[in-house]
């Protein structure tokens, strides 16, 4: 009895394992590899290692997934400096500007989540080298200005995108060559 | 001893496995004997395990390093709306995850866990917190401190066996003196590197957060 319900444990571990690698959305891949891991350890119980099982369920299907949910929100998100709302940003308050409204709509378009944050200190090439934020918001009189990496693919796309925009002018900054 | 083919006619003998089950509990004083063999026998292994995760968390550090002010390190995290009822079932979970893991720390040598099992559900509920209270502010730099003094604490308690044992890296208390005793060391041990491992996967997450950011 205990071997045919080991067996049954092993093959429902191949279909997690194999709908790990067709599953297209990331959260349900973290979610898919952490039941992978729970059928691991209630194996490793049957085969008298209450150790290893205890192990694998606190690493693998509680600390790895709590790791990849920040990793991937992160992957999907574009983090903007804002210098003109020093210090006073609110979440869920909507400022009015012609740049915030292309920046939503470019959110949208590509699928991303929008972080306009302000609270940071530094100048702009150490902000955008090592802080990981990817545009920075400043006004000169009448016309926004976004500045960017160089090499940043959706810095080219709104550069293609805003050539031919009255208040918003594009700005690229040169990235260092250093370690990567 | 036992000696045969199973059935891919490979020979094994259980040799090992009858000398733990007959000698483990009484040279060891550890009722789990995978206790007493990572706490006794090799305890030389368990060290390298722990200075490995000490250089992984370093070695994570440096790369996420930032000489920057960061008002709120946690930024991030308030713009990624956490579900309620996360929130509300996490507060619940929290004390009894934290409760589980001193458990399993503290029982390492009677019953199945110990150090590392019982460091890394601790450190689950550490990171349960950071989701829960947004604004926790942590230092960074004095985890990584206690982390170190940690690890020279567990090199210099396991090295004590040689001035009262004449050996290195086994249990100080000899096993004449009663397993109550030796279990004193084993939990020691135990708590040392349940401290160690949860303050370094707590020190991991904190740096992929603020890298993050």
């Amino acid at each position: 009895m205990n071997e045919l319900i080991a067996l049954g444990f092993q093959l429902f571990m191949l279909v997690t394992a194999i709908a790990v690698v067709f599953q297209k959305n990331n959260f349900t891949v973290i979610i898919l590899m952490s039941v992978y891991s729970l059928i691991a350890a209630t194996l490793y119980m049957f085969n008298q290692a209450p150790d290893v099982a205890i192990a694998e369920v606190a690493i693998n299907a509680a600390i790895i997934p709590l790791i990849y949910v920040i990793a991937i929100s992160r992957q999907r998100e574009i983090i903007v400096y804002d210098t003109l709302h020093h210090g006073d940003i609110t979440p869920g308050k909507v400022f009015e500007g012609e740049i915030y409204t292309y920046l939503y709509t470019f959110s949208k378009k590509n699928k991303l989540r929008l972080n306009v944050c302000s609270d940071l200190e530094g100048d702009d090439a150490t902000l955008i080298r090592e802080m990981n934020v990817d545009f920075i918001i400043t006004k000169e009189e009448e016309t926004y200005v976004l500045k960017g990496k160089s090499h940043h693919m959706l810095m080219k796309k709104m550069v293609k995108e805003l050539k031919q925009h009255p208040h918003i002018r594009t700005e690229l900054i040169e990235e260092g060559h250093d370690l990567d | 001893m036992v000696e045969a083919m199973n059935e891919f006619g490979v020979l094994y003998n259980d040799e090992a496995r009858l000398y733990f089950q007959t000698n483990g509990f009484l040279e060891t004083g550890s009722l789990n004997l995978v206790t007493g063999i990572y706490l006794d026998y090799r305890l030389l292994d368990t060290l390298f395990e722990a200075g490995i995760l000490l250089v992984a968390v370093s070695g994570v550090s440096w790369i996420a390093q930032h000489d920057h002010i960061e008002h709120n390190p946690l930024f991030m995290l308030d713009r990624f709306k956490i579900p309620e009822l996360f929130v509300s079932i996490a507060r619940v979970l929290y004390p009894i995850v934290l409760l589980f893991g001193i458990y399993v720390v503290f029982n390492g040598h009677l019953a199945p866990g110990g150090g590392f099992q019982g460091g890394s559900i601790l450190a689950t509920a550490l990171l349960i917190l950071y989701y829960i209270d947004l604004n926790k502010k942590t230092n960074l730099t004095r985890i990584f401190f206690i982390e170190k003094v940690l690890y020279l604490l567990l090199l210099l308690i396991s090295s004590l066996s040689f001035f009262t044992r004449g050996f290195l890296f086994t249990n100080v208390v000899s096993p004449d003196m009663g397993v109550a005793w030796q279990s004193v060391f084993l939990i020691t041990l135990n708590v040392l590197i349940g401290a160690k491992v949860a303050l370094g996967l707590t020190a991991i997450f904190i740096a992929f957060l603020k890298e993050g950011r």
